[in-house]
């Protein structure tokens, strides 16, 4: 089954649409899905242009297109068991939260918080995505525990904040405090980062590029090869009794 | 006048020695009376478990320590969310919840009164203002002296006078209810980051012991006749080996009380533990108990755990920094100045956990091993041991062993080397669960006089009416339809209004704070001690002028006035 | 002591420079104004509240935020108007201590009443504050130049040591000043929680330009004190990092616990922001930033608070309540704010009111109003009335619309 979502134009439009209706599981039952305005509960088809071809008889065979400016559509795809959701453009705050399987493909930006507490599946953002990307929630110990995030772009800050499974990769550079409170799963940062991974106790980072305001509080252990290149291999982060690996291509302290 | 007539109800009320009868009640006005108009709201309540309302004498619901547990654990309010409802807002939370979570929860669950069971004199105001968003119970709030500096004074000095007229005007200055002493002399010591470790240990600085502060304690309780007694959180809390503490503290009680016991002793369950060290921790609820069933003048209550997340709070700001240090996870703490202290950690009690295992089970024992259900009451610490709305759980435990063995098959595998639980046979009857649930606390606290935990005629017309017929459920075997019935009353009737239907909430609420004010005589009266004053003046960040909670605090309340001695 | 003539205050004695300040304040308006084409015209307290009230019924998503300069009941009306209109709450937190409540959040805070360091801190903290010039009263009252119960000789008994990014007034009478290159709290906090557990072989010869020699000192001190109070202020909680490094001073004090006793505390600023983030708690479960759109309450700082739903535009109406957003807010808030329906309610005229629609002038809390504010260690005060005008308080006005919004929705 093919579901296209199509925008339509709404006044005011920057105010949020809440979405988490958006996931494939719902439309074998139709397109007669509620989503919020603000306080206000809407039909789906207030705000989309809703068409369906085929048919399917499980969520592994929907795959929704959304088409559009989707830039203010916040928790698409929240608690995705299963399928494929394509979002050709920009996509609102809350993407794939607490997604636990299925595919999520994001062709322009992600807003705050892809990926939020994902337990498994997988999500790819072809541009950048915004600041907590693959992140936890206030408060909680335990953030992403499982399933794969790729952003080709760059991310802002906090990504993999208190990461605990899985793995998180950016293809472009992470602003500050990626992989801060990690506790498990794997980072990997192809470009530049600061102050990666503080506070950290378990789990891997790679930085491939530079990490400027390199935290003072992790062991260096000497050197490592992966993926043909040499990296510095540390330990941290000993301010935290922490036991995480940290590698990195280049480093600068802040003195 | 708003009256009810309840046909058909199959009433338990011990106070008046009811058991079991099917029988009318009448209510005029908020109160029971012997008869109605014809013009009277009739409910039928079909032969249906009708009960005295619910009265937790030990629970945290409101005030600094509770709300910041709140402030610290958005987790924990995500877990529990409902949104605004007819004549009910919205809540939060599960461990913590809202003061409106709080109130509809325990309302739904037949609770008409609550005791906050710690105060800060210091933060007084704030726990009235939570009272008066915890709409449906009635409310009382136990105010901390365990580390008062002009208590200590005066008991080093021996004057157990001074120490009554002290607790007597910081009573009602506060508007509080009874006297609450949590790890006496150990909050003091907090204030240095040390502790004490028995009750013979001497507090830094003011030199007493705590044994010394809990025995002044209980006789200025007794100089001002308050209607509560002394209620203690013993010393040393949560470590192995602490039950000769806790013995050590109830050899020290006299029976000083007619009416009630002389020492109300808290949450025992953390305070019965054998063992030099975690590795040979055990139950020594046996010897606690054997203690309290030789003492009428001391009563308990349960403190029981239950296996999964809560948040721990409590003003034993020492025990907690040691809990956080076994955790690891988030610690908060607050002392409070010349007072007392307190402390919150979030917890998660496991079933394959040995020391959380054997825990669960010296709760059950305590409650199972003490003869008399009015000397061992039931609570959780709510939310130390387990959330609130964890009780019919519990009232399922004590009634069924069979619930007991099927439970103890799903924890850890060495909890019965440590334990008597399995060998115990006994299953307490509705009676006795009417005891430990409303007509024991109205005793303790010493409220059935104004009409608490009862329904004969005069009483306050709090009733609770659970969907359980008790001639045709065998508790016994059939424990879940016990849990499910205690869970959710069919009605919640609170000074005659009908609160809580099926769990639904029916009135905005506005019920009754209860404290009390000892008639003090001029010559004590600490207002005018020019030591008294010019010491408060000179180390509080208050002024001794701003610091009495002033009447606007108060919607509606209830002022017990006390003779004193005094 | 305060003097009245003609209900005006002229004098305010032995109050300190900020309650002068608050005393002898700017004229106020004498009754509600609405805009009418360029000008203002006055309209009476009837009209303002039916049409806030249209307005608020109106929004789809309204936002009513500020509350930090009002007394704790008309906090809990404005909680209970939010609910009804499922609409987003939010006080002053999120551009002043917010990142202090995120860090709390994550890893709790060890600390206590005032008292407590008047009476027994031996060695003082702040980090990133000056109180010299924000709470003049702090040092005399509570720390530098207070005689406590355990040090009598106030300032022979204390150590203070003030960390920042330049020496400011308060690093003029510190015992040790700690100079950390701009955006470099995290990192130094990092290294002396390295060194409180004994890794010292790790640190580098400087931290973010604070010597080795200088982080050795400054802990050991800290591990030889008998009581530490730790106080942080804005340089923490809005410089780079912002929450994480609250969170790290936080956990240097925890672990500083294991060895002596250490509290921590922030220096807030409104005085009764720490009321509306108690009053929020209480009722809501959250302390700030709070959505009700969807019935339950949501809370995500950094999309619900009300900097983040102005700049990007998520919010169709505005009511501000004893706060002045457009003195504080990025530019982009403020053009928001000027383009939907606003209503102001403040005693006086601000930098808001000329972006808003309606303003409402109400009593002041503590001068003609009465009601409770929460100290910044959280002790409740009662703010007693010492003049009688006519104006209405905050809590009969929000009373007012809440009860017109809630014949709404019967239940």
């Amino acid at each position: 089954m093919r579901v296209t979502l199509q925008v339509k134009p709404r006044k005011k439009p920057f105010l949020p649409i809440e979405a988490e209706t958006i996931v494939p599981a719902h439309f074998l039952d139709g397109t007669d899905l509620v989503v919020w305005k603000g306080n206000r509960e809407l039909p789906l088809s207030d705000v989309f242009s809703v068409t369906v071809e085929g048919t399917a008889e499980t969520a592994d065979e929907v795959e929704i297109t959304m088409r559009g400016d989707t830039s203010r559509i916040k928790r698409v795809g929240e608690y995705m068991e299963a399928g494929r959701i394509v979002i050709e453009d920009d996509i609102g705050m809350h993407c794939g939260n607490f997604m636990s399987g299925g595919t999520i493909e994001i062709g322009g930006n992600a807003d705050g918080w892809l990926a939020r507490e994902m337990r498994g599946g997988s999500i790819i953002c072809r541009g950048n995505a915004g600041n907590y990307c693959a992140s936890g929630y206030r408060g909680e110990k335990r953030g992403m525990t499982g399933g794969t995030v790729e952003v080709f772009g760059n991310v802002g800050d906090f990504a993999a904040e208190t990461l605990a499974g899985g793995c998180v990769v950016i293809h472009g550079s992470a602003g500050d405090m990626a992989g801060t409170e990690m506790r498990g799963g794997t980072l990997r940062i192809e470009g530049d980062c600061t102050r990666v991974c503080g506070n950290m106790t378990a789990g891997t980072c790679y930085v491939f590029g530079t990490v400027h305001d390199m935290l003072p509080t992790f062991r260096r252990r000497g050197t490592a090869v992966h993926d043909g290149v040499t990296l510095t291999a540390f330990t941290g982060d000993i301010a935290n009794r922490g036991k995480g690996n940290l590698f990195v291509r280049d480093y600068k302290y802040m003195d | 006048m708003n009256e009810i007539l309840i046909k058909n109800a199959c009433v338990i009320d011990p106070i008046s020695g009811i058991n079991g009868e099917i029988m009318d009640i009448a209510v005029s006005d908020g109160r029971i009376v012997e008869e109605v108009g014809s013009g009277a709201e009739v409910i039928d309540a079909e032969g249906f478990l009708t009960l005295p309302g619910g009265i937790d004498s030990h629970t945290h619901i409101c005030g600094t320590k509770v709300n910041f547990g709140r402030y610290m654990s958005p987790e924990d309010m995500r877990a529990g969310r409902t949104p605004r409802r007819g004549r009910m807002h919205s809540t939060s939370g599960y461990s913590v919840p809202t003061t409106y979570g709080n109130s509809y929860r325990y309302s739904g669950m037949g609770y008409t009164a609550l005791l906050e069971g710690a105060m800060a004199p210091l933060e007084a105001r704030h726990t009235h203002e939570e009272f008066a968003y915890t709409p449906l119970q009635d409310t009382m709030a136990n105010v901390l002296f365990d580390g008062n500096w002009a208590i200590m004074e005066a008991v080093r000095e021996k004057d157990t006078k001074r120490a009554a007229a002290i607790v007597g005007w910081t009573l009602a200055a506060v508007k509080g209810f009874g006297v609450k002493l949590t790890n006496p002399g150990g909050t003091e010591a907090w204030g240095w980051g040390k502790n004490v470790s028995s009750i013979t240990d001497v507090v830094p600085y003011f030199e007493v012991t705590p044994g010394e502060i809990i025995d002044t304690m209980i006789r200025a309780t007794e100089m001002l006749a308050l209607p509560h007694s002394v209620h203690i959180h013993c010393n040393n809390l949560g470590l192995p080996g602490n039950y000769r503490t806790t013995l050590d503290t109830f050899d020290l009680v006299p029976d000083l009380n007619r009416k009630r016991q002389t020492l109300y002793a808290t949450h025992v369950q953390f305070h019965a533990y054998g063992g030099t060290s975690w590795s040979d921790f055990c139950s020594k609820a046996e010897e606690i108990t054997r203690s309290v069933n030789e003492k009428p003048q001391i009563v308990i209550d349960m403190g029981q755990v239950m296996f999964g997340k809560t948040t721990t709070m409590t003003a034993d700001g020492p025990m907690e920094f040691n809990l956080y240090r076994l955790h690891h996870n988030k610690w908060s703490n607050h002392d409070v100045e010349l007072e007392t202290g307190s402390g919150i950690i979030p917890v998660l009690y496991r079933r394959k956990n040995l020391v959380n295992s054997i825990m669960w089970a010296i709760g059950l024992e305590l409650a199972l091993l003490t003869k008399n259900p009015w000397q061992c009451l039931l609570t959780t610490d709510n939310p130390n041991g387990a959330p609130f709305v964890r009780y019919p759980e519990i009232i399922g435990l004590l009634m069924s062993r069979k619930y007991r063995e099927a439970e103890f098959a799903t924890i850890h595998p060495d909890t019965e080397h440590r334990v008597s639980l399995p060998s115990i046979e006994r299953e307490l009857d509705w009676q006795e669960i009417a005891v430990m649930t409303r007509a024991g606390q109205a005793r303790a606290l010493g409220i059935v006089d104004i009409g608490k935990g009862r329904l004969a005629p005069g009483a306050e017309a709090d009733i609770a009416i659970y969907p359980l017929k008790i001639g045709e459920v065998d508790p016994g075997r059939e424990y879940e339809r016990v849990i499910e019935g205690f869970r959710q009353t069919e009605y919640t009737i609170k000074r005659g209004r009908i609160v809580s239907r099926r769990g639904e909430c029916l009135v905005w609420g506005n019920n009754t704070t209860i404290w009390v004010k000892p008639k003090i005589s001029e010559r004590y009266d600490m207002a005018q001690d020019p030591a008294f004053v010019e010491k408060f003046d000179r180390y509080y960040t208050v002024r001794m002028r701003n610091y009495p909670v002033q009447e606007e605090y108060l919607k509606r309340n209830l002022c017990i006035e006390t003779e004193t001695e005094l | 002591m305060v003097t009245v003539e003609d209900g005006r205050i002229v004098a305010a004695d032995n109050a300190c420079t900020l309650g002068e300040q608050k005393f002898l304040g700017e004229p106020r308006l004498k009754g509600p104004i609405q805009r009418e084409g360029k000008g203002w015209k006055d309209i009476t307290y009837d009209e303002a509240i039916l049409r806030t009230v249209e307005m608020l019924r109106d929004a789809e998503r309204p936002l009513l935020f500020g509350w930090s300069g009002t007394h704790v009941e008309a906090q809990c009306i404005g909680v209970h108007m939010a609910e009804v209109l499922r609409g987003v709450i939010d006080n002053t937190s999120s551009v002043c201590h917010g990142p202090s409540i995120l860090a709390i959040q994550e890893v709790g805070h060890p600390g206590c009443t005032l008292g407590q360091v008047k009476n027994r801190a031996d060695l003082v903290v702040y980090w990133g504050c000056n109180p010299i010039e924000a709470h003049p009263r702090h040092l005399s009252r509570y720390t530098r130049y207070a005689e406590g119960f355990f040090l009598p000789n106030d300032y022979l008994d204390r150590t203070v040591i003030v960390a920042d990014i330049r020496k400011t007034e308060t690093g003029n009478i510190a015992d040790e000043f700690v100079q950390v290159t701009p955006g470099g709290d995290y990192a130094v906090l990092s290294a002396l929680r390295a060194i409180v557990r004994g890794k010292r072989d790790i640190i580098p010869r400087s931290v973010a330009g604070v010597p080795r020699e200088q982080l050795f000192r400054i802990a050991d001190r800290c591990l030889n004190a008998k009581f530490i109070a730790f106080y942080f202020g804005l340089g923490l909680t809005m410089s780079r990092g912002k929450y994480k490094n609250v969170r790290n001073a936080i956990e240097l004090v925890s672990e500083l616990n294991r060895h002596t006793k250490a509290t921590i505390s922030a220096m807030r600023g409104h005085y009764n922001v720490y009321g509306s983030n108690e009053v929020n708690t209480w009722m809501t479960g959250y302390p700030f930033g709070i959505d009700f759109a969807r019935g339950i309450a949501f809370y995500n700082p950094g999309e619900t608070t009300a900097i983040d739903v102005l700049a990007r535009r998520e919010c169709d109406a505005c009511l501000v309540v004893a706060s002045d957003p457009a003195a504080h807010f990025p530019r982009a808030c403020v053009e928001h704010l000027a383009d939907i329906p606003t209503v102001v309610i403040d005693p006086y005229p601000n930098a808001t009111t000329a972006f808003a629609d309606i303003q409402i002038p109400v009593a002041v809390t503590g001068i003609d109003a009465a009601g409770t504010a929460y100290r910044m260690d959280g002790v409740p005060i009662r703010m007693r009335r010492v003049l009688k005008t006519d104006y209405p308080s905050d809590e009969e006005i929000l009373g007012r619309m809440y009860a017109m919004l809630q014949e709404d929705h019967p239940p």
